[in-house]
């Protein structure tokens, strides 16, 4: 199946250039789902089915829930329905639609039509993959662990806001001060 | 994994905790000094581990760790090196506009980074090891957050490390792709079986090295080390230049020490064109830096390549001159940054180099400590540097390795010219008289006053009896 293997690099190399291209995050977020599920699909392609689905609910599935929270958090307010017409225009999401239709055409083809020559793979199923993780990998998984909570505290201490609460007393004062 | 095992990680698990500790000190809303406090307690107690830990030693945690004679010597160097960040911290960030407390959170977990590095016998320990470094060290970087430099430094470090990351990863992947195996033993045993080294393992090891060589900074993968030293907070720019290379280092020895690096000579013909630019650049464009800490950020590059030579030399005495050269040199680096944190004023850092006019003047205890500092970094006999870069030189001697041993002597002259550079600003003219508010409580500056006056000791003491010292690490190297 090697034309599909090609076909699906070439989305996601296209898909990556869009998204770094992009000027505003949102669709270059579009574009980067679209370069996860390419991903998934060459690795479907490869005969890793497992592969592919983790790809797809770990990558995409954290993009997805990103784009979420950009939506809910960063535009609360009067205009934020607007805003997302705005971003909603047919040019923004015509690309990424039609490339994965592109990857889903490649996959339904991959399904019904299949390979006869079996491939040279073995295979490696989620038990064993769970098994290492938390056999003998566990001490890694644990400062996996710790290597978020470190992601956390840093973005926590950088994107904080620095919020005065001050008792009305020295809210007064401060005026004072600043006058 | 056994008892045993777990015994032996007892150093790390402490330190992992710690983090946790420090966490929850945070959420009772304790103060900054009660942090400080405990950090440096728990410290304490991880070097008690350490030392704890020795009679058992060594023992395999496989597939991922190493627990030897070596881990517990970078270990220990690493957490003696963050001790002594933490308490110069604490004047720095009471004194600054941000809330220091998370930054102890991240010091410590960029520690654990650090530490893990020196026990990774396994690509995936490495590579967690290098992220947990990375990851800390941008939020650390760009702490001060509304300071523009810190801003930039820490957008700077975040793109390219994440650029090395990924080097490193495909360079693991090359190498994995041909080896099969990705524990440095297995893959030694693996590539040394073929006459010829494969295309792949020769590919991977060469973008491998890019990653490598930028942690390390080494030229040509230095230009971030400037810009990086200067914007960071100085606690943190000590931390990057000691602790964070002092990690990869090590983890750098251990794995040509797997391979055997010797019996490579492409990879020894890399290594001491690394060593050679390294030398070169570093000790040029430090030349005319009116920043010092642009200027000891160019001489840290400079360093590194001298450790390079000592490092291509591999084998036991090679280790041996490394580590000590490493135990000197971040000995020296912790003073000169422990007199620049002390000079910074609320506003700036202390980083220009007319601060320090007529220093000798206004306070003595200083300038001797910083004196003493840059004629370590020099290599000025009686100074700690002197037997670092002698022990360098005989090992690169030994080994015929010409070429880099003569750039080293050549690059050490031009490095002088700027050190004493520094060192007659310091005693020239009159003092240019700021007098900096003192605004804590005094026993925090009597007791960095009275660490900074133990480093310069602890200077002197290296560069007159190296040979006690030089005992101790052959000890422990032999476990």
């Amino acid at each position: 199946m090697s034309e599909l293997f090609y076909i699906a690099t070439f989305v996601a190399v296209a898909a990556t250039m869009l998204a770094l291209t992009r000027l505003h995050p949102v669709h270059a977020l579009l574009y980067l789902v679209v370069s996860f599920l390419a991903v998934a699909m060459i690795f479907l392609s490869l005969g890793a089915p497992f592969v592919a689905v983790l790809e797809i609910i770990i990558y995409a599935g954290a993009i997805i829930v990103l784009f979420i929270f950009v939506v809910m958090m960063l535009n609360l307010g009067k205009d934020t329905a607007l805003q997302e017409k705005r971003w909603l225009q047919p040019r923004v999401w015509l690309i990424p639609s039609l490339l994965t239709l592109l990857l889903l055409v490649e996959m339904v083809l991959l399904l019904l039509r299949g390979s006869k020559a079996p491939m040279l793979v073995s295979v490696v199923a989620p038990r064993n993959v769970s098994l290492s993780l938390y056999g003998e990998y566990i001490i890694a998984v644990e400062l996996a662990g710790f290597l978020l909570m470190a992601g956390v505290v840093g973005a926590a201490h950088i994107g904080k806001h620095t919020k005065k609460n001050l008792h009305r007393y020295l809210q007064e004062e401060e005026d004072i001060k600043q006058k | 994994m056994s008892e045993i095992q777990f015994d032996a990680l007892l150093p790390y698990t402490l330190l992992a905790a710690s983090s946790m500790v420090i966490i929850l000190l945070i959420a009772f809303r304790l103060s900054h000094t009660v942090i400080q406090v405990v950090g440096f307690l728990l410290l304490c107690l991880v070097i008690a581990a350490l030392l704890k830990v020795r009679s058992s030693l060594p023992i395999a945690i496989l597939p991922l760790f190493q627990i030897d004679g070596f881990a517990l010597l970078f270990t220990g160097l690493i957490i003696f090196c963050v001790s002594i960040i933490g308490l110069l911290s604490y004047i720095y960030f009471e004194e600054r506009e941000e809330n220091p407390k998370e930054y102890y959170i991240l010091l410590f977990l960029a520690t654990l980074g650090a530490a893990i590095l020196t026990i990774s016998r396994h690509f995936i320990s490495l590579f967690i090891g290098v992220e947990l470094l990375s990851v800390s060290l941008y939020a650390l970087i760009g702490y001060l957050r509304t300071r523009n430099n810190a801003v930039e430094a820490g957008m700077k470090y975040l793109v390219l490390a994440a650029l090395s990351s990924a080097f490193l990863l495909f360079g693991m992947a090359l190498i994995y792709m041909d080896a099969g195996t990705m524990e440095f033993a297995a893959i030694a045993q693996k590539i040394s079986g073929h006459p010829a080294t494969s295309p792949l393992v020769i590919m991977g090891a060469g973008i491998m090295i890019v990653a490598i060589g930028f942690k390390l900074a080494l030229v040509p993968f230095h230009l971030w080390a400037a810009d990086v030293y200067q914007g960071a907070p100085t606690p943190v720019t000590l931390f990057i230049a000691t602790v964070s290379k002092i990690g990869v280092f090590a983890v750098l020895v251990r794995f040509a020490l797997a391979i055997d690096l010797q019996h490579y000579p492409q990879a020894s013909t890399v290594f001491s064109i690394l060593a050679i630019a390294s030398m070169i650049v570093g000790n040029v464009l430090a030349l005319r830096q009116q920043n010092i800490k642009r200027l000891l950020a160019y001489s840290s590059i400079a360093h590194f390549g001298y450790l390079l030579v000592a490092f291509l030399t591999g084998g036991g005495a090679g280790v041996e001159a490394a580590f000590f050269y490493l135990l000197a040199y971040s000995i020296t680096l912790l003073s000169a940054f422990g007199v620049v944190t002390l000079l910074s004023t609320r506003q700036r850092d202390a980083e220009d180099l007319t601060t320090y006019r007529g220093l000798f003047r206004k306070d003595p205890l200083m300038a001797a400590v910083l004196t003493v500092a840059l004629f370590s970094l020099a290599g000025i006999p009686l100074t700690a540097g002197f037997p670092a870069k002698f022990f360098v030189l005989t090992a690169g001697v030994r080994l015929h390795l010409w070429p880099p041993v003569i750039t080293l002597v050549l690059t050490s002259v031009i490095g002088l010219y700027y050190y004493l550079r520094v060192i007659s600003v310091l005693f020239e003219g009159s003092p240019h008289l700021e007098i900096k508010e003192r605004t804590l409580h005094p026993f925090f500056y009597t007791a960095t006053y009275a660490t900074l006056a133990a480093l310069l000791l602890l200077l002197c003491l290296l560069g007159v009896f190296p040979g006690s010292i030089v005992e101790g690490i052959r000890a422990y190297l032999l476990i």
